[in-house]
């Protein structure tokens, strides 16, 4: 029998639209009805070069489900390549074409020869969700566009992170990993955000290695990058947040890469010395103030509720109560994934629910005894539970209301401290 | 005024279910009805008999041409004693969703009010097998409430019966929908009639009609008429015509019950395995 899903935080493959706009001067076309796009976009902060109101779409109706819509993406491709001057045309589809059976991949590749490149990615909404979606456009993008080379630059590091637009803090978080690697003497290579679009695309095969710093999202991309150009990739799990996981990450990419356990000390030193002087100038702060919570949980995806987690539990000595993960992961994935959420410092465990249902997770939270106020860090959804429930909320993942984010970010050193400015921030704010 | 008889026509592809329902039809129209046939396949060679060629434009060549502003006289040719025949049509093979075709091409009937209270029956002449819902559209709720299925002696024939009794099961839980019986199409296999009859029993139903093989049939088709209009007074005419009397007297619709793939083959092995070694000659 059908089932109502409650608050659901992601949404269909399709909105892996964003993934596309999140590129520079990469363009989404539509194969699609004319409703999904207009559900799919209203991420804030994704409005520019193109509006995610006005991308070409075929819209198609009942008539191109009848005779196929395969003339009408033709065309809708051969105009979208004459009106709109774009680096990168990402063919998405929605489900309609994708039930009908539309060759996508075939009218996609009459285009083969044209002056700028068209990839297709199917991303019909009952493939899963976005962060299916996303895998989807990069694999299209390797499969599609990259072709294999000889050339490697020495110390290039493609590196894969958040799902744009999808995570709030995916600008600020891929640029400051980009720094901490580049301090390491490697060459970062990103393809989100400003300025790196389809020049850095085109660095991709001559990477040395693959750097994906998430749970599960993109394993399956930098697997064929490996199997395509033989570029070996690190899977480090925890977005690192604060200086425990931060430099627990620049040694394992250092090993990894083979930089020298000197320089990596080096920078380590550098930044774990500025980041315990503010610690400490606010010690009195942490120590004092009887308003901040013992227990916390965190409501996101795998990747900022495991990174949030090991932060919150080994830099500020926080008790994980139960962590929410609401983006569907793969069951494949799950039990590796709760496995990390036990390898806490000070021998603690937090418990991993995979938990999609926003009603499930509000009954689970609000059965717990958090030993006094509740902190949860997580989507708008739990605003209004965790006022009831007196607690301190933090809205770190999607759906976000109550916060503008242009490129903030918690990855990193300063990462951490940003995070616990904006705990800290709430927390002082209650009567001491 | 009575209401309108719908009835769905099913079966394995090839049986010949067009045959049998255009015969059926013109036995119908002897008898002073008014009858509607709406070819529910891409191939729409369902009214070629009724209208003496492949002469019609289909509902779904009409919509993808001149757009769905469709007058009823532009998909809606008048055959064989006042035969009003609609051919639903279909995309080119291997594009689009033809299942969707017929639910938009029925839809369109309906919208134009193809269904004149002056009709005794509607009939649905659908192809193969209910591969998926758009198949299934003249069987839903408020269309045809009465199935029968085309089937002979051979083994495919029986099994697609069963499965499309299944289609039927499910629909008749929720709408009116009935089988009112199977209707063979003789292949001439041995012992075929007794085979038919078992199969019928197991299913629930009743074998309404034995229609016997003969050449006229064939003699007809290639002359684009049906037997009762090319042969009239051949043996096969007056087959098709106790066929029609039979659709008209029969009132026993019921809810089928389809037998597990093991029980099928019971069937067969006793029926349709007849000292098949023992009697094969050259």
């Amino acid at each position: 029998m059908a089932k109502l899903l409650d608050k659901q935080r992601y949404k269909c493959a399709l909105g892996a639209m964003q993934t596309v706009q999140a590129i520079e001067r990469a363009l989404p076309v539509l194969h699609s009805g004319p409703g999904c796009a207009q559900k799919l976009s209203e991420s804030t902060g994704s409005s520019g070069y193109f509006s995610p109101n006005i991308f070409p779409c075929t819209s198609i109706n009942e008539k191109d489900v009848v005779f196929g819509g395969v003339k009408k993406l033709n065309s809708t491709i051969e105009n979208a390549l004459k009106v709109i001057d774009a680096d990168l045309y990402v063919v998405l589809t929605g489900c309609i074409p994708e039930i009908v059976g539309d060759d996508t991949q075939e009218v996609v590749s009459r285009f083969k020869d044209s002056e700028k490149p068209v990839i297709y990615a199917p991303t019909a909404g009952f493939k899963g969700n976005n962060y299916i979606g996303h895998e989807q456009v990069v694999d299209a993008i390797i499969d599609q566009y990259l072709e294999k080379t000889d050339e490697k630059e020495k110390g290039l590091v493609n590196i894969w992170a958040d799902v744009p637009y999808q995570d709030l803090f995916w600008l600020g978080n891929i640029r400051e990993l980009e720094k901490l690697v580049a301090e390491l003497g490697l060459t970062p290579n990103t393809i989100f955000g400003y300025k790196r679009g389809i020049e850095n695309i085109n660095k991709i095969p001559k990477a040395e290695y693959n750097l994906l710093i998430s749970p599960w999202v993109g394993l399956k991309n930098v697997k064929k990058l490996e199997r395509k150009f033989g570029t070996p990739y690190l899977h480090y799990k925890t977005l690192p947040i604060g200086a425990t996981e931060t430099s627990k990450f620049l040694r394992a990419v250092a090993e990894f890469t083979g930089v020298s356990k000197e320089k990596t000390e080096e920078v380590i030193k550098k930044h774990e010395d500025y980041y315990f002087y503010l610690i400490e100038r606010y010690a009195d702060l942490f120590l004092e103030n009887r308003v901040i919570n013992k227990q916390f949980s965190v409501v996101s995806d795998a990747h900022y509720a495991l990174g949030i987690t090991k932060f919150l539990a080994n830099d500020l000595g926080l008790v994980p109560a139960k962590q929410f993960i609401t983006d569907d992961t793969p069951q494949s994935y799950r039990e590796d994934i709760k496995k990390e959420f036990k390898e806490l410092n000070f021998g603690i465990e937090a418990e991993a629910v995979f938990e999609t249902d926003g009603y499930k997770i509000h009954s689970q939270i609000k059965e717990h005894d958090y030993h006094g106020y509740p902190l949860i860090l997580g989507g708008y959804y739990e605003k209004e539970l965790t006022e009831d429930l007196k607690g301190n909320f933090l809205n770190i993942s999607w759906p976000v209301q109550n916060k503008v984010v242009f490129d903030s970010y918690y990855a990193g050193y300063s990462g951490g401290i940003r995070l616990i400015e904006d705990i800290y921030t709430i927390a002082v704010q209650r009567f001491n | 005024m009575s209401e309108i008889r719908q009835i769905a026509i099913y079966g394995k592809g090839g049986i010949g279910k067009s045959t049998t329902t255009q015969n059926l039809t013109a036995g119908l129209v002897e008898h002073g009805k008014k009858v509607m046939v709406v070819g529910c396949d891409p191939k729409a060679d369902s009214t070629r008999l009724l209208l003496g060629g492949l002469a019609q434009k289909t509902v779904l060549d009409t919509i993808r041409e001149e757009g769905e502003d469709v007058a009823l006289d532009r998909i809606l040719k008048e055959g064989f004693g006042g035969t009003r025949c609609v051919e639903s049509g279909g995309p080119e093979p291997g594009v689009g969703c033809a299942g969707r075709g017929i639910i938009t091409s029925i839809n369109m009937l309906e919208n134009l009010g193809a269904y004149t209270d002056d009709l005794d029956y509607v009939f649905y002449d659908v192809l193969g097998d209910v591969v998926c819902g758009g198949f299934a559209m003249p069987i839903r709720e408020g269309k045809a409430k009465e199935i029968y299925i085309v089937a002979s002696g051979e083994m495919m024939a029986l099994y697609a019966a069963n499965n499309i009794s299944k289609g039927i099961q499910r629909y008749a839980r929720s709408g009116g929908v009935r089988l009112g019986g199977i209707i063979c199409n003789s292949r001439n296999v041995d012992r075929e009639l007794d085979l038919l009859r078992a199969f019928s029993k197991e299913l629930g139903t009743k074998l309404l009609y034995f229609v016997p093989r003969d050449n006229v049939v064939q003699h007809a088709e290639i002359n684009k008429k049906t037997v009762i209009e090319y042969s009239p007074n051949s043996n096969q005419a007056q087959e098709y015509r106790n066929l029609a009397q039979a659709v008209i007297e029969n009132t026993d619709f019921v809810i089928p019950t389809p037998m597990t793939q093991e029980r099928l083959e019971e069937i067969l092995m006793e029926y349709g395995m007849m000292e098949l070694a023992d009697d094969y000659k050259i």
